[in-house]
């Protein structure tokens, strides 16, 4: 906290006090000078520093601070707690950044990351124009040639093998209208091969938590947090990875003396300012989660009523964790019972009570089994659905959640549709292009390896091949890729090229390829990898903090951001970059049809409208420009805890902050968005809403739908489906739509209007009705304890597949062999393997990975940073005290990190710390630009390699996906450390 | 007999095999119950203070990323000891030092006043004793010891002597330069020092006549010479003070002018309290040296002068060197039987 | 007016660094001068904090006390600048600092430390204020524009805060009584001579 700032008048007044008082040597600057007698320049400047740029100088002109100076907003493109930052901007100059006080969600903060973030647009370390490797050499070319080239040799791959050739790798940076036109590009050539980085972070989360409850999203919000009097975060560092949500829960700490338990395996920044650190052994945590509950099911601490009323077979969970009695726990985890009864009492019984996590659970290959466990504790102690509870999934990136919705997804078309034929339908209108001529756009897949041959619309319908496994797509034999040929060209936009495991394997990849595209700020570990000497482009792609358009922070708040300035050196923005290549591809004028483009430029918010016309199924459908950009001028008068507008404000009146999702029926509608999902406590068009009855309306005669639990106000007083022309006639509510609705559902019903439902009705009518009767348009359900359709329907504690524990993998063995996402994954020859040769006596100590605050992602961008780079000069390992001094390793000595698979080292510095456990590593994962000990910065174009480079600390990890989503394994693998 | 072995040998084996088993079951619990883990504590109750920090270390030191290891130091509190010396009794040290040292020759010179030659045979031939190297080392020393001196004091009275006199501006620039001097041309003192060593070491080594010269006061009181060779024990310390006080002097400069390259803040604080503790007692003694070989005593000058000495005046203060010199070169002034004159 | 200090909640710091980097942006210190740093202590081990430190703005500051140019001075709202037209860069400003707080570019040869530079509250220098002058040797003066250190401003966790003496001791002693325990007011007693009564 601050005192208020003052707002201008001179800030140092004379204060007689001061003067007489205990300062003897009060001498204000004029006197100072008039003392001195002081003459600028001369000798006098020798040895000074010159602080602030020339190109602040200049920018300014004579005075810093003139009237020239104009404010804009935008939004951090860092991680997903969603800063605002304000820019202030003099002559298109960027040269200064103010707190943004008014922003309910940082209110003013920001982490070292945000508070950097000017130096990411005035970066000269960026890529500066279009560039080409001809014989090993990068070119300069121009934006004509390299959209040309590119064009025409994707052409020529997709002629030769078919469009599921060509990779569409997007990205959590893209805005969503960058997200959204990138995927709906990727449907116009013909493929479902679009991934972005969710499938790395948060994959499983929205997998798992979708199939509990009925959306993959944070329940809650950061600000809500403040409410809790238990908060459990398992898996995450927030203090490093989300700083400004730490403001959050370390107020709630103060304000309830809220309890704060961390469990992690590594003491983390955030565990230093825990109530209660759990220590656990990497990859244990459904153990874990399953021990909490044994105690709380034990001692009846369960919230029965929530459970008889909201969840579908807990009994099914019940079985399961009876297996898990504390000594069981203790053998597996290394959590101690005692302790565990502890963290549940509480939990259970010190309510509201949240659970948090990040990457620690979702990035294993058992990360969705991992989410659904996390889930099923929120349901027992039914810590779901108010305020201070909640499943708070932290995303990672800036638009992780944005891009996810927009369906950056090798399984999904945009808001969650599915890759169903109702789906393709459902866009095919909004788009206003034939369904069938999408569909021939399509490959057909002949027969091989014993699998059946498959049709335009099966290809159609069929998930892509997933962003942790591209390499695979690439090396391996083709008979064993699930179509007509393997990868042969990545297209990589806004995506790190050292963030996905088994670095090696990539290299292979790479090389292997005939056609890479990055297009990016900067050029990636993909270019410098030294893989390629031909058929290379790279593509100069402005920050987000250069283009307008909307975001979605972790909460599903949707924010605006304007351009900040114009696009540095020759880059061009996504809109721009995806429309030319449209334009060459001959496919522009289908793809913008309704959307207006201005100097080759599509517009932003004439995207975002489009996304409102179809976003029905996650109510994206309110959100319209106008109303996200009023927010944006409004955003001091939304509450810190509520993040709600006082209802009688002209403008935003009642609106929770960005409209958070979902935010029903059409923007005049006035549906204040709903901060805190599945909370029936509030009316729907307060922002209340029930479980999504997704599932169906019932399972072996036992029922799906709510049992006397509705949201207030409801119509409805029991559980009831989701709503379709058809249960409308049954109630008689077709009534209430207006001509003009029915007229429009017609269109779209066809033959079978019935089929109509909330979802796929373009006029918003049937949300509308919704809204009036006081009813969830997506139903009121059960979550579900068991989710029948995943591999693991209760979740069951997996070993990794590289243990440091193999004598457990016998009665915990990982998923058998078995083909998902068009790939094998061959998990259990692995494992097996890996124990039949003794792997972890040879590398004997467990590896995980994790995020430090200075740097991001795959930390291109952020290691070109001076600001940040300097906080973090070298790669590192951390290692324990103990096991150091077994190894003769000093603190900041080199050692070699080798990796059982593909004789895999790297070259780090040693830091020898108790934060992580005996038999413990931890690498921070930001770092590349060295590989297997050689630095690789000449490999760079001239100018753009970052300040910092390091190993890839995926040179070293290994082998692991889950089944669900493709997430590879990252938190559990085994290393061997020596002193170098 | 063989078969027992054999089951021995199988016994032996289970018994290892077990115990590895064993062990890394142990070592497993132990992992998560051992100090180094904080399972099961609460990281807020415990956290640490300044308090407990202080009482085990003077100064509270953790863990930063970047590597200037110095800013590991969060608080050190002995700046205060540092600024205490500095400020309290640093100047008042100096002042003494220097302003003793000048009252003393002072009161030397009011009673004893100047040391003249004494006239004999001798006077008016000339004796070599310092060649053109010799001199050079020592003139190259001497100047660069006066400004560093300067430069030195400086430090310690330009603020409260020459700023109110000639303006912070003015002052700033002379400071400044002042203070690039006192770097620079601490290279070419050093330089001097060694090889004022090189060149004087053999004749500066302490003998027995040494004792006899310091017993009878080296002759400024009363009137009696006792014997010498090239330098007398007067003259063999003020070499020892130069090469102690100007290696001290130099180990502590270059620590300073390379800060925190060898020591941490403790160490550097402590560079500076013997660097000026030094220094001070150094000027004094060069002050007596300046005055011995220019007004105190007649002629003595002349050997860093010209480099040639008095034959007389050599004679009485530094017999036992003339007789070598003569007895080494011929061709020079000799002295010798017929040097006693025939009475 | 007022009695500008910083005091660091050492039970909200995180290490976020934001306070380092917030710095840097507003005054585009260069490489290798940190004017701002945080600090951890007992890292790894139950009972870690970290903690924010720049220059105090001590009462009675020694840097003052022992620099040999007498180039340090307090302003009103008791801010401890100096002028880098006097400073000459011989470091004694380090030696008597308790907090690390002045920093020196290597400008020259050996030796020849550049003139120091240290975090001045952004309060600017004795140059004009706003003037280019100023900024390029001092950086930005939000004291002036009525603004208070960008650090603090934009602390995470607003674990940092700056301000009038007596207003943040407030608001850190309603948060001790809040959570029921305090992190101390780390570095007060060295600089102010004083600590944060509860």
């Amino acid at each position: 906290m601050l005192i208020k700032r003052k707002t201008g008048g001179p800030g140092r007044t004379f204060h007689p006090a001061m003067a007489i008082g205990d300062t003897p040597k009060v001498i204000d600057r004029r006197a100072f000078l008039r003392n001195s007698g002081l003459v600028a320049g001369g000798l006098a400047a020798a040895g000074s520093i010159q602080l602030g740029s020339v190109r602040k100088a200049q920018a300014a002109g004579s005075s810093a601070i003139g009237p020239a100076v104009t404010i804009k907003k935008n939004i951090c493109t860092h991680c997903s707690v969603g800063c605002t930052v304000t820019a202030e901007v003099v002559n298109g100059v960027w040269v200064g950044q103010e707190p943004s006080f008014s922003s309910p969600i940082n209110r003013g903060t920001h982490c070292a990351k945000g508070a950097a973030i000017r130096e990411l647009v005035s970066s000269d370390r960026r890529l500066k124009y279009p560039m080409k490797m001809v014989d090993g050499q990068w070119t300069r070319i121009s934006w004509d040639q390299a959209i040309d080239e590119i064009g025409d040799k994707i052409t020529g791959l997709r002629d030769k093998f078919g469009p599921d050739s060509v990779y569409w790798l997007g990205s959590a940076k893209f805005t969503n209208e960058a997200a959204y036109i990138f995927r709906k590009f990727g449907a116009f050539w013909g493929t479902n091969s679009v991934d972005h980085q969710a499938r790395i972070c948060h994959s499983t989360t929205v997998a798992g938590v979708a199939n509990t409850w009925g959306y993959g999203a944070q329940t809650n919000s950061y600000n809500d947090i403040r409410n809790a009097k238990t908060m459990i975060i398992l898996g995450g560092n927030p203090a490093e990875a989300h700083p400004v949500s730490l403001q959050h829960l370390l107020s709630g700490k103060e304000i309830n003396r809220a309890n704060m338990i961390v469990i992690d395996p590594r003491f983390t920044r955030t565990a230093a300012h825990a109530t209660e650190y759990v220590r656990i052994r990497s990859g244990t945590d459904i153990p874990v989660v399953w021990g909490i509950l044994w105690h709380i099911f034990e001692n009846g601490w369960e919230d029965k009523e929530f459970i008889a009323q909201r969840v579908y077979a807990m009994d099914d969970v019940r079985k399961e964790v009876a297996k898990w009695n504390p000594e069981e726990v203790e053998r597996v985890s290394g959590v101690p019972g005692e302790q565990l009864r502890r963290v549940a009492e509480t939990f259970a019984k010190e309510k509201p009570a949240t659970l948090i996590w990040c990457m620690g659970a979702t990035q294993h290959t058992v990360g969705t089994a991992n989410v659904r466990a996390l889930c099923i504790l929120c349901l027992a102690t039914g810590n779901v659905g108010k305020p201070g509870t909640g499943a708070n999934i932290f995303r990672g990136h800036t638009n992780v959640q944005g891009a996810t919705d927009m369906g950056l997804d090798v399984t999904s078309l945009p808001l969650y549709y599915g890759l169903v034929e109702g789906a393709w339908k459902h866009w095919a209108r909004v788009w206003d292009v034939e369904y069938d001529w999408l569909q021939s756009r399509f490959d057909e897949v002949p027969a091989k390896a014993g699998r059946k041959a498959r049709s335009r619309k099966e290809s159609m319908e069929s998930p892509g091949i997933t962003s942790t496994r591209w390499f695979d797509g690439v090396n391996l034999p083709e008979e064993q890729v699930d179509q007509r040929t393997g990868i042969k060209a990545m297209m990589v936009f806004g995506h790190g090229g050292n963030t996905v495991t088994r670095l090696p394997e990539a290299v292979k990849g790479l090389t292997k390829l005939d056609l890479l595209v990055v297009a990016d700020p900067h050029p990636t570990t993909f270019a410098a990898l030294d893989a390629r000497r031909d058929n290379t482009y790279l593509l100069p792609i402005c920050t987000s903090l250069e283009m307008d358009g909307s975001r979605t922070a972790s909460n599903r708040s949707i924010q605006w951001g304007e351009q900040i300035v114009k696009p540095a050196f020759e880059s061009k923005n996504d809109y721009e970059v995806v429309y030319r290549l449209a334009a060459k591809l001959g496919l522009a004028d289908q793809m913008f049809k309704n959307i207006k483009v201005v100097d080759g430029v599509p517009e932003a918010e004439d995207i975002l409208r489009e996304i409102n016309r179809g976003g029905w199924s996650t109510g994206y459908c309110g959100q319209s420009p106008e109303r996200l950009k009023a927010h944006m001028r409004n955003q001091a008068k939304f509450d810190l805890v509520t993040l709600r507008a006082p209802k009688d404000d002209p403008e935003v009146g009642g609106d929770y902050y960005g409209l958070p999702w979902p935010c029903w029926g059409k923007p005049e509608l006035k549906h204040p968005g709903t901060h805190i999902l599945y909370n029936t406590n509030l009316h729907i068009k307060e922002g209340g809403g029930t479980f999504r009855a997704r599932f169906g309306t019932e399972r072996n005669g036992v029922t799906l739908l709510a049992e006397d639990s509705f949201a207030k106000g409801s119509e409805l007083t029991d559980g009831y489906p989701e709503f379709t022309m058809a249960v409308f006639k049954k109630l008689g509510w077709d009534k209430d739509l207006t001509a003009d609705e029915t007229a429009s559902i017609t269109k779209t019903g066809g033959a079978n209007i019935d089929a109509v439902s909330w979802a796929t009705d373009l006029s918003g009518g049937i949300q509308r009705v919704c809204l009036d009767r006081g009813v969830t348009p997506y139903g009121n359900g059960k979550a579900r304890a068991n989710a029948w359709n995943l591999p693991d329907p209760v979740p069951v504690h997996r070993e990794p597949i590289y243990t440091p524990r193999p004598d457990l993998v016998a009665k915990y063995p990982t998923r058998p062999d078995e083909r998902q996402l068009r790939m094998p994954n061959i998990g259990f020859s692995v494992q097996k393997a890996a124990v039949d040769r003794g792997i972890a006596k040879d590398f004997p100590i467990i590896l995980t990975s994790g995020r430090l605050v200075e740097y991001e992602g795959g930390g291109e961008e952020t290691r070109s940073n001076p600001w940040l780079a300097e906080l973090q000069q070298d790669m590192f390992v951390e290692i324990n005290t103990g096991d150091a001094t077994d190894r003769g390793i000093k603190d900041g000595q080199f050692v070699w990190v080798s990796g059982p698979e593909n004789n895999a080292k790297a070259k780090v510095k040693a830091l020898v710390t108790d934060r992580v456990g005996k038999g413990v590593a931890f690498m921070p994962f930001h770092f590349s630009g060295w590989y297997q000990g050689n630095d690789m910065r000449k490999f760079y174009p001239h100018g753009t390699d970052p300040v910092v480079l390091g190993e890839s600390s995926n040179n070293t990890t290994t082998y692991g996906f889950d089944p669900v989503t493709g997430m590879q394994e990252t938190k559990c693998t085994l290393c061997q450390i020596r002193a170098v | 007999m063989r078969r027992t072995l054999t089951t021995f040998r199988t016994l032996v084996a289970a018994t290892i095999l077990t115990a590895t088993v064993g062990a890394s079951s142990t070592s497993f619990a132990q992992q998560t119950r051992d100090g180094l883990n904080p399972t099961g504590q609460n990281p807020t109750a415990e956290s640490v203070n300044e308090e407990f920090l202080f009482k085990q270390d003077p100064k509270i030191t953790g863990r930063i990323s970047i590597p200037d290891g110095k800013a590991a130091h969060l608080i050190q509190p002995a700046g205060r000891d540092y600024r205490d010396f500095r400020e309290r009794w640093l100047p008042w040290l100096s002042a003494l030092a220097v302003l003793g040292a000048v009252a003393l020759l002072g009161l030397f010179y009011f009673f004893r006043g100047r040391i003249l030659m004494e006239r004999g045979p001798d006077t008016g031939r000339k004796i070599l004793r310092f060649n053109g190297f010799e001199r050079f080392a020592h003139w190259m020393t001497s100047s660069c010891f006066i400004i560093l001196a300067l430069s030195g004091l400086n430090y310690i009275f330009g603020k409260r002597l020459l700023m109110p006199l000639i303006g912070a501006d003015a002052f700033g620039v002379v400071a400044q330069y002042a203070k690039f001097s006192h770097i620079y041309l601490a290279w070419p003192f050093m330089i001097g020092v060694a090889l004022m060593l090189v060149l004087w070491l053999k004749d500066n080594i302490p003998n027995k006549i040494d004792i006899a010269w310091i017993r009878a006061f080296g002759g400024f009181v009363g009137d009696k010479h006792p014997s010498a060779g090239r330098f007398n024990a007067g003259q063999k310390m003020v070499f020892w003070m130069v090469i102690g006080f100007g290696s001290a002097m130099s180990v502590t400069g270059l620590m300073m002018i390379f800060p925190f390259a060898l020591t941490d803040i403790t160490g550097m604080q402590l560079m500076q309290v013997i660097h000026a503790l030094i220094g001070i007692a150094f000027i004094a003694g060069i002050l007596a040296h300046i005055y011995i070989g220019t007004l105190g005593m007649e002629g003595a000058y002349d050997a860093m002068g010209s480099g040639k000495v008095d034959l007389g005046w050599a004679k009485v203060h530094h017999d036992l060197w003339v007789e070598e010199e003569q007895a080494k070169n011929a061709s020079g002034p000799q002295l010798g039987r017929h040097q006693v004159p025939a009475e | 007016m007022a009695r500008m200090k910083f005091l660091c909640d050492a039970d909200r710091c995180i290490e976020c660094n934001a306070c380092v980097t917030a710095c840097k942006n507003e005054h585009e210190v260069p490489w290798g001068i940190n004017r701002r740093r945080v600090v951890t202590l007992n890292d790894g081990k139950p009972g870690e904090r970290s903690v924010s430190m720049a220059c105090m703005h001590c009462t009675d500051a020694p840097c003052a006390a022992v620099c040999p140019v007498n180039c340090f001075y307090t302003t009103a709202d008791a801010v401890v600048l100096h002028s880098k037209d006097i400073c000459i860069g011989c470091g004694y400003c380090f030696y008597a600092c308790p907090f690390g707080a002045p920093q020196y570019p290597k400008v020259g040869n050996f030796g020849s430390r550049g003139k120091m530079d240290k975090c001045t509250y952004c309060a600017g220098g004795p140059e004009p204020d706003f003037s280019t002058i100023e900024y390029e040797k001092y950086g930005s003066n939000r004291l002036a524009e009525g603004k208070l250190p960008l650090c603090a401003e934009m602390c995470s966790t607003k674990a940092l805060l700056a301000g009038d003496g007596e207003m943040i001791a407030q608001i850190y002693k309603q948060r001790v009584i809040k959570r029921g325990y305090g992190s101390g007011a780390w570095g007060w007693k060295t600089a102010y001579r004083e600590t944060v009564a509860i």
